[in-house]
């Protein structure tokens, strides 16, 4: 492949910078109005929107989790009847899981990854979109249930019998199940868009062993979910929701189904699912610990490669949610073998951050406060983990508050703690404005201190015998004070998420304005100004090491003679990253939203009649022959 | 800033048509999730079927042979069509595109047809029992796809009927063979699950 | 947060004995690792200060090679001693997981069937003698020393069978069979709880259980193998017309000369011939008193809302009697 002349002083051609942002910023604006809003497909715009709106839907799950807590602060209360309990546990489980976490480590993905990489957009921007409004769609179905009163109440995972059609009557595990195909092609959009934008769109020179560790993270964590939700959208929808609505029998043990093999497909996709959570928040641990250490992080091959091993392994340890199931037991000596060594890779990731922050010039930030905050409760719930690869203790602590506490330990500690950190450590980047550090590292120590009185409880109330998913318990047991603490403690996380919200809204509106580079750190998100424009980059910079902007500082090699009136990207080699052709890709468009409204609409009827597929596959198609119709210039010569 | 060095890319092409193109990497991982998606039916068709003991169950005729193997020649060879239109694509001849893409959406269709006939020969549907779910449940998908992918098709050869094709219709017309040809490929490992699963694993 | 009846810390069987043990041969590397962790991770926030060692990263942002080099081996150091305390944590395991399997069951074990339905435990002691097969509900006796095995069947959605102090949870799956067994170390009454979600009440779906010596065992089996008292005064015998006019004995089953629960088989609520001998009422929901068991027969939906029990009304002068009638049934 013969690469373009690299002139070694001055210009081949006359370029003007000025002319240029502007030709930019008339090709790249995202459209203004109302009906301008439906149309952006810059993965900015697509990125902001999927976090508030995950965020929107943390806040709603953190309101039902505060109603449990309350229901069960004191034994035999009546706060919440069992009907209305069971409906909030399943919606906690099920908005966290799969409206919130999935979708912020995705939008998180899409702002940051083009930024990282050098480029100027993901590789399917109008896919984005569609993913976007999927998502949305799929929640608002889910909690449209609400007003007919058919909401979900059979727990996050939905075990058949108990969700089938004998003994869930009604639409509430319908939508369940149904809201799990929107968000699933949702993710698996947004995965395939990673994936080819991290392997064909970086920047030249950005070799593949040079890529920032988050964007490893991302493109590991979207294999996995190439490879693990297919197995969701067949245990949610082809097995139960059919049973349910067409009377097929893949869990009906009568006809020959088995109610185990939902668990098995299930879990095959539950257990990657929290990997799939977990892997972007490793990233930003290794962004804000590079950042704040004034060092790269040791051990990048070690990372990548222990990363890309605990990806293979997730998948092949889903029986150890089924324990309890009474599997032949060699083969549950497997799954302990394998739920154990994963505990290999994730530490060796543990032993290099060590070494970073060990050898290097900390600058204690707020986002460094949460990165310490992840160590502690991560680690603390990784091992709880490895108590409950072993089958004998794992057969004391399923199904108690014992596991409750270890998956909020590794779930919040190993992703919504980094993700709080990212917050703060991009926050400048993506507003324009530095975020206020003390209100910051205060929300911190409500969070951190709120988390541990919630959840350290639950390990010893689990081993005294509280079973999950209860609405209540006797006062003889000796839980009230256990549960009581644990209250007190999610009132203390309110209060954490509470000051944080102040905190971003307040300086958003009279933050500091904030430079391209607060921190000093040396990726190239940072060489951009704060907040960037649509396009990123006036002129791509050429990369030559991990670390572009502690090598060069001033990126001295850039890339010209990309066109300013089209949405031009440079596609690059996926190893070596060499400049190979330029493609254009497509602008604002309206399509992605009207083709999901239609496939939305007739999944929503789906769960009524089994017709309402074909009317989604039409409306679909309407919308994606809109999307593909060929639209002047046919040609893209110059 | 005035950058010292200057890489100059206005002399690269401003698209390629092959398998380097950013699209034909999406359809091929599209591909990928749908293939996850097939073989994790196909497990839980031997998953099922090996904790029954007589399979089909009683009473059911288990899905004739004849009929889905001659499906298979019209299929295979479709995949041919897919080939020319790609290369036709690559060329930008139009009439490559055209023939292969109509051989193509021919030969697809006579696949089709050959599989509504063999439909109506079950006796059984996806509520009679496992069996019927799971066969059922593996013909609906892949047929879904099938359709699907023509449709496609057919849009694209009205496209370039029409003359209306430009370099992205052509590298459509491309990446269309993708999926061609792994809806073909996945096939043959579905196909032995349902027609021969039944006469070749466990003792009837 | 003292153990209760219901405590995993509190063994008193085999089976979380051994689980127990294994308990702290976990918990005490682990606590170890965890706090060397955190140290390392502290201590890293204070050595900027001390100026050892701290290379001028500002600039080059490059450690030394030599640095490098020292962390390599320490890394690495640390992934093998965690893949070999790792490995010794599997050994463990494995060695009680054998310990509690079913080929570690010592012979001559008592079976006990427990099938479970939505929100009770419907309990049948097997046995090769059909006269000597018990039947009775949410409450378990067990003679200390001897293996019990538990044959867990349900009769509609998943259940989990679950007593801390004595045994790990077996899943109860319809159309399936699970086994477990244990074996009581000493005298007690052990609290147990459906441990996978069941519907709407599954918060009140317990049962006991009593172990005691081999003796005080074969008297309660005796006793509860033998047919109901028959009723002696006129108020137990008004009540007992009251059991079966009122529909009671449509689901429940008496045992006696002349009363017997219509669906003779299929046994859709427990069996009330000894209900007076057991602890608690409505599967550990309240303890077994005149007063909870009249407000329970009056009013099922508000104690466990949502229940199979139908509401029946009942005048003062026929709950009564019926409480007597119940009452004599020890």
């Amino acid at each position: 492949m013969t690469h373009p002349p690299v002139t070694p002083a001055g210009p081949a051609r006359v370029w003007d910078e000025q002319d240029d942002r502007r030709a930019l910023a008339r090709t790249w604006h995202d459209p203004e109005g109302f009906f301008g809003w439906f149309r952006a497909t810059t993965h900015q715009a697509i990125g902001r929107r999927y976090v508030l709106t995950a965020f929107i839907f943390l806040l709603i799950g953190g309101v039902e989790a505060m109603l449990m807590r309350i229901q069960l602060a004191r034994p035999e209360n009546h706060f919440l009847g069992p009907a209305r309990y069971n409906q909030i546990f399943t919606m906690h489980g099920t908005t966290m899981m799969f409206l919130f976490a999935v979708p912020v480590m995705e939008g998180m993905g899409i702002y940051l990854v083009p930024l990282m990489l050098g480029t100027r957009n993901v590789a399917f921007p109008r896919l984005n979109a569609f993913g976007y409004w999927i998502y949305v769609m799929g929640g608002i179905f889910l909690y449209a249930n609400a007003f007919t009163g058919a909401m979900p109440d059979v727990g996050w995972f939905a075990y058949p019998p108990l969700s089938g059609p004998q003994f869930s009557v009604g639409k509430g595990v319908d939508a369940w199940a149904q809201m799990i195909t929107y968000t699933e092609i949702s993710a698996l959009c947004v995965a395939v868009e990673l994936i080819v934008t991290i392997f064909r769109l970086r920047a030249p020179g950005m070799s593949l062993n040079r890529i920032p560790l988050y964007c490893w993270s991302m493109l590991i964590q979207s294999f996995m979910v190439v490879f693990a939700m297919p197995a969701v959208m067949i245990a949610s929808t082809v097995m139960l929701l059919n049973d349910r609505t067409i009377a097929t029998h893949f869990v009906n043990p009568a006809e020959g189904g088995d109610p185990l093999l939902f668990q098995h497909v299930f879990w095959f996709f539950g257990h990657p699912e929290v990997y799939i959570i977990f892997l972007p928040a490793l990233g930003f641990v290794s962004a804000i610990v590079q950042a704040n250490s004034r060092r790269q992080v040791f051990g990048y091959s070690a990372m990548v490669l222990s990363q890309v091993a605990t990806g293979f392994i997730a998948f092949g340890l889903w029986v150890h949610h089924m324990f309890a199931t009474g599997l032949p037991q060699i083969g549950e000596a497997y799954f302990t073998a394998a739920s154990m060594m994963i505990a290999v890779t994730t530490g060796i990731q543990i032993f290099c951050w060590l070494a970073t922050l060990w050898t290097g010039r900390l600058r204690m930030t707020a986002a460094m406060h949460f990165i310490f905050g992840f160590l502690f409760i991560f680690v603390l719930g990784g091992l709880t983990g490895v108590m409950l690869a072993s089958i004998p203790l794992d057969l004391q602590s399923h199904d108690t508050y014992f596991v409750v506490a270890h998956f909020h330990y590794v779930l919040i500690g190993g992703a919504l703690f980094p993700l709080f950190g990212a917050f703060h450590h991009w926050f400048p980047k993506i507003t324009g404005r530095r975020i206020d550090e003390g209100l910051g590292k205060f929300s911190f120590w409500l969070l951190f201190i709120g988390f541990n009185v919630t959840f350290f409880p639950m390990h010893i109330l689990g081993l005294n015998g509280m079973t999950r998913r209860i609405y209540t318990y006797p006062a003889s047991l000796g839980w009230a004070s256990g549960n009581m603490i644990a209250t007190i403690g999610a009132g203390i996380i309110a209060l954490g998420g509470l000051v944080f919200i102040v905190n971003a809204i307040s300086s958003m509106r009279r933050g500091a304005g904030a430079d391209a580079n607060p921190w000093d750190a040396a990726g190239l998100e940072w060489s951009v100004a704060s907040p960037p424009p649509p396009w990123n980059f006036t002129y791509q910079p050429v990369v030559s090491s991990r670390v572009p902007l502690w090598t060069d500082p001033a990126l001295r090699t850039v890339v010209t003679g990309m066109r300013t009136d089209r949405r031009e990207v440079l596609v690059t080699g996926v190893t070596e990253a060499e400049p190979q052709f330029r493609t254009v890709l497509p602008g604002a468009s309206l399509w992605p939203f009207l083709a999901a409204a239609g496939i939305s609409i007739g999944f929503a009827g789906s769960i009524f009649a089994f017709s309402w597929y074909y009317v989604a596959a039409f409306l679909g198609a309407l919308g994606i022959i809109g999307w593909f119709w060929p639209s002047p210039p046919k040609d893209v010569e110059p | 800033m005035s950058p010292t060095r200057t890489l100059d890319v206005s002399g690269l092409p401003a698209y390629e048509i092959s398998n380097r193109a950013p699209l034909w990497w999406g359809q091929l991982f599209m591909a990928l999730i749908e293939g996850a998606l097939f073989c994790m039916l196909i497990a839980m068709y031997f998953y099922l079927r090996l904790s029954i003991d007589v399979w089909p169950p009683p009473g059911v005729k288990p899905p004739g042979l004849t009929l889905p193997t001659l499906a298979l020649i019209p299929l295979v060879l479709s995949a041919g069509g897919s080939y020319a239109a790609s290369e036709g694509a690559k060329r930008d001849d139009r009439r490559m595109m055209l023939l292969g893409m109509g051989g193509n959406l021919a030969l697809a269709i006579v696949f089709l047809v050959l599989r509504f006939i063999e439909w109506n020969t079950f006796n059984f549907t996806w509520a009679a029992d496992i069996h019927g779910t799971l066969v059922w449940s593996i013909l609906f998908l892949h047929t879904f796809d099938v359709i699907a992918d023509l449709l496609m098709t057919a849009i694209l050869i009205g496209i370039v009927a029409d003359n209306k094709h430009g370099p992205k219709q052509r590298l459509g017309v491309h990446v269309d063979s993708v999926l061609w040809y792994f809806l073909v490929l996945i096939w043959l490992p579905l196909y032995v699950a349902v027609y021969w699963g039944p006469r070749l694993v466990g003792s009837r | 947060m003292r153990p209760g009846p219901q405590s995993a810390f509190d063994a008193a069987g085999s089976a979380a004995r051994v689980t127990g043990d294994l308990f702290w041969y976990f918990l005490i590397p682990l606590a170890v690792i965890f706090l060397i962790v955190i140290a390392i991770a502290i201590i890293s926030i204070f050595r900027r200060h001390r100026g050892i060692e701290q290379e001028p990263l500002e600039g080059t942002h490059r450690p030394s090679a030599q640095t490098e080099r020292r962390l390599t081996r320490v890394v690495t150091g640390a992934s093998v001693l965690t893949l070999l305390i790792l490995l010794g944590f599997i050994v463990a395991s494995v060695a009680t997981g054998k310990a509690i399997s079913g080929r570690a069951m010592p012979s001559n074990a008592i079976t006990i069937e427990v099938s479970a339905s939505q929100w009770w435990w419907n309990i049948h002691y097997l046995n090769d003698n059909a006269s000597l097969i018990l039947t009775t509900a949410n409450e378990i006796h067990v003679p200390v020393g001897r293996a019990v095995l538990i044959r867990g069947v349900s009769q509609d959605v998943i259940h989990s069978f679950w007593v801390p102090s004595l045994i790990g949870k077996r899943d109860l799956i319809p159309s399936r069979v699970t086994t477990a067994w244990f074996t009581a170390e000493r005298e007690g009454s052990f609290r147990g709880q459906c441990a996978e979600f069941c519907g709407l009440q599954h918060a009140h779906m317990a049962l006991w259980v009593v172990a005691e010596t081999p003796e005080k065992f074969d008297q309660w089996m005796k006793a509860q193998l033998a047919d109901a008292a028959n009723p002696s005064t006129p108020s137990e015998q008004a009540g007992e017309k009251v059991f079966l006019d009122k529909g009671c004995s449509l689901c429940h089953t008496i045992r006696g000369a002349d009363v017997e629960g219509l669906i003779a088989e299929g046994q859709v609520a427990p069996d009330l011939t000894h209900l007076a001998s057991r602890m608690t009422i409505a599967a550990g929901t309240l303890p077994n008193n005149r007063g909870n068991l009249g407000g329970w027969i009056t009013d099922p939906q508000s104690i466990k809302p949502g229940n199979h029990m139908a509401t029946i009304p009942l005048a003062a002068a026929e709950l009564q009697p019926l409480l007597d009638y119940l009452g004599s049934l020890k």
